[in-house]
Formats: structure tokens, C-alpha cells, sequence
């Protein structure tokens, strides 16, 4: 495999919360790097501090200490794709409008972000419901256009926020599925936060499990499982068990 | 009884409600000595102030006139309101600089500023017009300002992250997640200015509802002044279903229950 | 950290010159003559007026104690009244349907007609004593005590109800143990609504029909042209508005906890 180049090199990033009375240290010396188009997931136990350490590479938070690099410039804001947890759709847009909102804050006349947010609403298989208000949306239907709504910023870089955490067992297992196909179609790199050991295990290029509290980087697992994966084949499961064991208990 | 007695037992009750609520008014209109109009003689009343003017109007003017007060009044609320809201929300400098003014104003009741304004404005249009906008002014500025206040965070993230500059943030993010709140404050600025355009014409007025019935109990004229509240109860009434009609086609995202 | 602290101060002095402006402009619009006096009265002589007030009944025959007793009295007897009514009442029609269906098409014909309508015809039947007024505050108050409370009950998330029901609960038993408690955050809020209602209310009948009482005051203070004594009357009103919530708020905090976060 020929070496690939870092998109987002984490140097010692920490972060610590000074709260009235007291101060609470969520990240801890994190180091790693995420290399071009690969998917890496973020595993830890609930409140971790994933969600600290996706808003640091999105720069919603500053680090406390440490440094953060980008294969060239650091992208400004809106040159990043996220997704978040709770869709974050805006509720009075249209399933097109909150694509193309990217593109719109950035100026595009109508006509060429309408054309490239029909694209990417096709991508996610969401075509026909383009005029439809969130609400009208299930969960599943929501999350897709969040993710053709990150897409659409045309980032090569997609930080995702356990975007299926709302979702029930049946659409998340779906949405799984849905998301490996369109980055097999249209391939970016993936940081992708999770506190499920079955979707990291079943997504990953390359699984990081986080400790909790303060979070550091405990071990490092490389899934070179082929795709499309299966959650009952025998490696998976012994490779799901190995990650379990390490895994810090979520009280 | 099954269940389908029941139901149709229950459809009953609000027409017995409404029976017992006229013969009650009947009652205590026909005891000895009594002051109160029958239902019919209001009715009667209705008809005629209808037809016939009091002091050079008939109802449908002095009504017009009670309304177009509170119409003035509401354009200019909903604009300054509105701003002063946004303003209050957005900038914590503002915030800080004339918050503890209009927490200091806020308190006196609308109906509270009506001698003052008299004094200052004297008998016109004008004084009535200045009570109604006090009185819907505030509502719509405290709940544009707890609106934007109250924005999830998730969706001013969401915008950020998308590129808004702070501009944008304002008229592209939070203005419209605000929008249900503020319609919100209109609704209780429409309840509110309709309260007060009563009131100041209560008080010092020619024309409009409130002055029709402060002349009925000026005359001793009872039916007059059953009239009068039961129209400006109406009123209100349709003015809030036109509110609620208007948030279906404003804010279809939060109010229009179509699947 | 530091930052933090900076902010605050810039933050203070930006509120401390807000209010100089605010007061500032009105004191010196009336010393210059930009506004005649007899249209505003400057803070100074407010504050004058005011310490005038609280021992001297001239010119409108009562102290401006005398008048906010009156005031309070009138309004908080009729509050308490109102609520110790109107919440049950409301309770009770939003648990028996057939309750419901008697009383709230009476309350939907009363509900949109403002409280201040009332005062004419509660004058001409009743007088301008104490019982009439009391009457017409009664009937601002009453309203949404009623309407708010038959909301809460309404609203009980049906989950609680069948919970109460597995445990074997009766009808009483649900109705005390399961929807007044749920339903206590809409009667606060309808609780909140009431007190303000019949703060306003009062304040109109007493412009209307009195001859005491922080309304009749400022009243007369219109007719006399006394603008300072309308102000003080305004701000005695206010600042008492904004008391009574406070006290209420404070009430709240103890019996219902839950309503606030830390």
C-alpha cells in the first residue's frame, strides 16, 4: 500500500474546562494523524469528550494546549463538512434549501448551488423529497440530508458527530450501509465519533479507542476486514470482543 | 348506557351549558329592581346602535376607529419592537447599555402610562395610539430578545460550521429560529393592545368601543354596555384567529400541521 | 480569565452610562425648557414629590402610603380569591369531562372579553365600593387561574396516568397523586398571569371609579396637571408589580423546584 499523506496531523491537543469551582481536564495529550480518504472512527465511552475533540478540529472550541495541523492551510469555517448528532437541520428550510446553505452563505447565484445541492441530495437517495420541510422526514431521512448538506461544502474533509446516535437499531444498521456507499462513490476522509463498538468496528479503516475522562488515546486498532463487512463473521467478532475488553466502563 | 349514548350525551352538555348560561342571565335580568339587560333587550340594542349613531357613528365606525388605533400602534410595535428585541439579543453591548432602561419602564402597566400621555398628547388620536404601542411594544420585545436568547446552540454551530459570517448568522440562522417566538409576542401584543385601546377610550375618548361603553354607563344604558363587551369580545376573538392563520402561512415549519 | 473580569466592568459602566444618559436627558429636557413642565416633571423633583408624599396627603386628600395600602389590599384580597377558586375549579373541569363540557363553552365567550370591559357594568350594578372593585379584579384574576389550570390537567402525559393505573390507583387517587402535580406547571404560569391581571385591573378601576388608590392618584394627578405625581404613582405601580412577581417567583422556587434549573 503506498504511503498516504496526513490531512489533519493532532499534536498534544488537551483541553480543560475552567468551571466556577472547579476544572475539569476532558482531553488529554492527544496525538494521531488521519491520513487522505481513509475513514477513521473515534471510539470512547458516552461524555468522553469526542464531541470536544470534533468542535477543536472544526474550531467551534479552541484547544487548551497542543497543535493542529491540515495538509495545506487550515480550512476556514465552512470549508469543513460536519455532521451532528442531533441532524442540526434548520427547520425552516426546505430539504434543498438546508443543502445548498454552504454554498448560499458563500455567494453561489441560485441556479449552480441548486444544480450541485440536487446532486448531492441524489447521492444520499433522497430525490423527490427536495421541497419537504424536516419535520415531515423520519429520523434516517433527516440524517441523510445532514450528511448531503456537509457534503455540499465540498470539503474533502467530513468530521461526523455520532451521526446515527438518534436513530433506532434498524435504521442505524441502514444508515451504515448508507454511508459506506457513498464514500465508496465519493471518497473523503472520514473522522467519524462513535460510542457503538459494532458500527466502529463494522465503518473503520482504523478505530481509535478513547479513555474516559480525561480522554486519551488508549489503542489503536487497524481493521483491514474486507468490505462489505458482516457482523457475525468470525474475525469481526473477535476483533469487536478485543475492543469491548479495553473498553473503559461508561458509568 | 354505551358508549355511544355517552358521546352523544356529551355533545349535549355545551348547548345545556349555553341554556343555563341565558336562563341564568334571564333570571338575574328579570329579578326586581334588576340592572342588568335581558338577553334580548341586548340583542335589540346591537341591532339598533347598528343603525342608528351614537355620537354622529354607528358600531361598525366606532368599531373601525377602536381597530385602526390599534393597527397604527401595532406597525410601529412590530417594527421597533422587533429591532430593540434583536438589538437587546445579539449585541451584549447593547444588552448592557440599555437593558436596565427598559427594565426600569417595563414593569408600569400600559394603562398606568395613559395620564401621562394624555398630558403629553392631549385628547387626539395620537394619545391613544402612543397607550397601544406601549402596551404591544413590550411583549414583542421581551420575547424577540428571550427568542434569540433560547436559540439552540446546535443550529448557530450548524451555521458556523457552514460559513456564516456573523452577518449571516444573524439574518440567515437566527432571525428565522426566532420567528416563532416572536410571532408568539405578537399574539400577546395583540391581546394586550386591544385591552388598551379600551382602556385610553375608556378613559378619554369620542369615538370607539370603549367610549360607547362608558357612555352606556353614563346613561344608565346597561344593554349598551353588554353589547359593547360581547362585540369587543368577538373581536378579539377574530383577531387571534387571523393571528393564528397568518403564523400557518409565516412559519409553516412550526405551526401548519400538514404531514 | 482575566478577560472575563475586563468584560464585566466594560459591561457595568457601559449599563451605568445608559442609565446617565436615560436620566440625564429627562432631567435636563424639562431645566432647559425643551419640554414644558407641565407636561414632565424632571427626577429630581420626581424624588421630591415622592418623599413629599409618603406624610402629605395634599393635594389628593390621601398619603401615598395610604394609597398603595389601599392598592395592595384590594388586589391581593381578590387575587387570593381568585386563585383559591378559580385553580380547582379549573382542576376539576379538566378531569370530569362532563364538568368540561357544562363550564368551557361559558368560560370560551368570557375568556376573550378584557377584564377593563367588565368595570361599567360591574359599577352600575354593584356601586364604585370596595365590593365592586374587588369584583372586577376578581373576574381579571379568575380567568386564567381557571383556563390555565384546566390546561394542566389536560396535558398529563397519558404515560403517568396508565403507570398509576398498573399500581391499582383509583380515579380519586390518579386525579390528586397524578394530574394536579403534573399539572402544576401550567397553574404557576396561570398563577403569574393572574397577579398581573389584577395588578393592571386595578390600576384602570381605580382611574375609573375611585377616590383612593395609586390609580385614582395618578388620575387625578392628569387632572390636576401634576406630572410628578403621576410619575410616582407610575413608578410606586411598577416597582410593586415587579415586587409582587418577584415574591411569587420566590414562592415558586420553594413549592415547585423543578420549574427551575440550578
Amino acid at each position: 500500500m503506498a504511503v498516504l499523506k496526513n490531512k489533519i496531523s493532532l499534536k498534544n491537543i488537551s483541553k480543560t474546562f475552567y468551571l466556577k469551582d472547579r476544572t475539569v481536564e476532558v482531553l488529554k495529550d492527544i496525538t494521531f494523524d488521519v491520513k487522505e480518504n481513509e475513514f477513521l472512527v473515534l471510539l470512547g465511552p458516552g461524555q468522553c469528550g469526542k464531541t470536544v475533540m470534533l468542535n477543536i478540529m472544526a474550531d467551534l472550541e479552541k484547544q487548551t494546549s497542543g497543535a493542529i495541523e491540515f495538509d495545506g492551510s487550515r480550512p476556514t469555517m465552512g470549508d469543513l463538512g460536519v455532521v451532528f448528532q442531533k441532524y442540526a437541520l434548520f427547520p425552516w428550510k426546505t430539504v434543498i434549501g438546508n443543502v445548498e446553505m454552504n454554498q448560499k452563505l458563500k455567494g453561489v447565484d441560485k441556479e449552480t448551488r441548486r444544480a450541485k445541492a440536487r446532486e448531492y441530495i441524489n447521492l444520499v437517495g433522497l430525490q423527490g423529497f427536495e421541497s419537504s420541510l424536516p419535520k415531515q422526514l423520519s429520523g434516517g431521512m433527516k440524517q441523510r440530508v445532514g450528511i448531503a448538506r456537509a457534503y455540499a461544502s465540498e470539503s474533502d474533509i467530513m468530521l461526523m458527530d455520532e451521526p446515527f446516535g438518534a436513530l433506532d437499531a434498524q435504521t442505524r444498521y441502514q444508515m451504515e450501509d448508507e454511508i459506506i456507499k457513498i464514500w465508496e462513490k465519493n471518497k473523503r476522509t472520514i473522522v467519524f465519533v462513535t460510542n457503538n463498538v459494532e458500527e466502529a468496528v463494522y465503518l473503520g479503516d482504523r478505530i481509535l479507542l478513547l479513555a474516559s475522562r480525561p480522554s486519551y488515546i488508549k489503542k489503536e486498532y487497524i481493521v483491514d476486514l474486507p468490505r462489505p463487512r458482516s457482523q457475525t463473521d468470525r474475525a469481526f467478532l473477535e476483533l469487536r470482543n478485543e475492543i469491548v475488553e479495553n473498553t473503559d466502563l461508561d458509568i | 348506557m354505551n358508549s355511544a349514548d355517552t358521546k352523544k350525551w356529551y355533545y349535549m352538555l355545551p348547548i345545556i351549558s349555553i341554556a343555563i348560561l341565558l336562563g341564568g342571565w334571564m333570571l338575574v335580568a328579570q329579578g326586581e329592581g334588576s340592572m342588568i339587560p335581558t338577553p334580548y333587550a341586548t340583542l335589540m340594542r346591537f341591532l339598533d346602535i347598528c343603525v342608528h349613531p351614537i355620537s354622529k357613528a354607528v358600531l361598525p365606525v366606532h368599531m373601525w376607529m377602536s381597530l385602526k388605533r390599534v393597527l397604527i400602534a401595532f406597525v410601529f410595535a412590530i417594527v421597533l419592537g422587533i429591532g430593540l428585541g434583536v438589538g437587546l439579543g445579539w449585541s451584549t453591548s447593547f444588552h448592557a447599555f440599555a437593558d436596565p432602561v427598559f427594565e426600569i419602564l417595563r414593569p408600569i402597566p400600559p394603562i398606568a402610562w395613559i395620564p401621562l400621555v394624555i398630558l403629553w398628547c392631549g385628547i387626539g388620536e395620537l394619545p391613544k395610539v402612543v397607550i397601544v404601542f406601549i402596551g404591544s411594544f413590550v411583549p414583542i420585545v421581551l420575547n424577540t430578545y428571550s427568542g434569540i436568547k433560547e436559540i439552540d446552540s446546535l443550529l448557530i454551530n450548524a451555521g458556523l460550521v457552514l460559513g456564516a459570517n456573523r452577518r449571516q448568522l444573524l439574518t440567515e440562522i437566527t432571525l428565522p429560529a426566532t420567528t416563532p417566538a416572536i410571532l408568539a409576542g405578537i399574539r400577546t401584543a395583540l391581546s394586550s393592545g386591544w385591552m388598551c385601546v379600551v382602556a385610553a377610550e375608556m378613559i378619554a375618548a369620542k369615538q370607539g368601543v370603549g367610549f360607547l361603553i362608558v357612555r352606556g354607563q353614563e346613561s344608565g344604558d346597561t344593554a349598551l354596555i353588554v353589547a359593547c363587551m360581547l362585540v369587543i369580545g368577538v373581536v378579539s376573538l377574530l383577531l387571534s384567529t387571523i393571528l393564528s392563520k397568518l403564523e400557518g402561512v409565516l412559519c409553516p415549519w412550526q405551526f401548519s400541521k400538514t404531514k | 480569565m482575566e478577560n472575563k473580569k475586563k468584560n464585566k466592568m466594560k459591561y457595568l459602566c457601559m449599563s451605568l452610562v445608559g442609565l446617565l444618559i436615560f436620566f440625564g436627558i429627562w432631567e435636563l429636557s424639562v431645566r432647559l425648557g425643551w419640554v414644558s413642565d407641565r407636561t414632565l416633571s424632571p427626577p429630581s423633583t420626581v424624588i421630591g414629590t415622592f418623599i413629599f408624599k409618603l406624610t402629605n396627603a395634599n393635594p389628593d386628600g390621601s398619603t401615598l402610603p395610604q394609597h398603595f395600602m389601599q392598592s395592595l389590599k384590594l388586589a391581593l384580597s381578590s387575587f387570593v380569591v381568585a386563585v383559591v377558586i378559580g385553580v380547582p375549579l379549573g382542576w376539576v373541569m379538566g378531569y370530569y369531562k362532563v364538568a368540561s363540557f357544562l363550564l368551557n363553552p361559558i368560560f370560551e365567550i368570557i375568556r376573550p372579553i378584557p377584564p377593563i370591559a367588565w368595570i361599567p357594568i360591574i359599577i352600575l350594578t354593584m356601586g364604585i365600593g370596595m365590593p365592586a372593585k374587588m369584583f372586577i379584579i376578581f373576574v381579571a384574576a379568575f380567568v386564567p387561574c381557571v383556563i390555565n389550570s384546566y390546561l394542566g390537567i389536560r396535558l398529563t402525559d397519558p404515560v403517568r396516568i396508565n403507570v398509576a393505573k398498573t399500581f391499582g390507583a383509583s380515579e380519586w387517587e390518579i386525579f390528586t397523586t397524578v394530574c394536579i402535580p403534573s399539572s402544576m406547571n401550567m397553574v404557576f404560569t396561570g398563577i403569574r398571569l393572574s397577579l398581573n391581571n389584577s395588578w393592571t385591573t386595578l390600576v384602570a378601576a381605580e382611574m375609573l371609579a375611585s377616590t383612593r388608590g395609586l390609580g385614582y392618584m395618578i388620575q387625578l394627578g392628569r387632572t390636576l396637571i401634576r406630572p410628578d405625581i403621576i410619575i410616582v404613582g407610575m413608578f410606586t405601580i411598577g416597582i410593586t408589580g415587579a415586587l409582587l412577581n418577584n415574591i411569587l417567583a420566590m414562592f415558586e422556587k420553594k413549592v415547585a423546584p423543578w420549574r427551575y434549573r440550578e
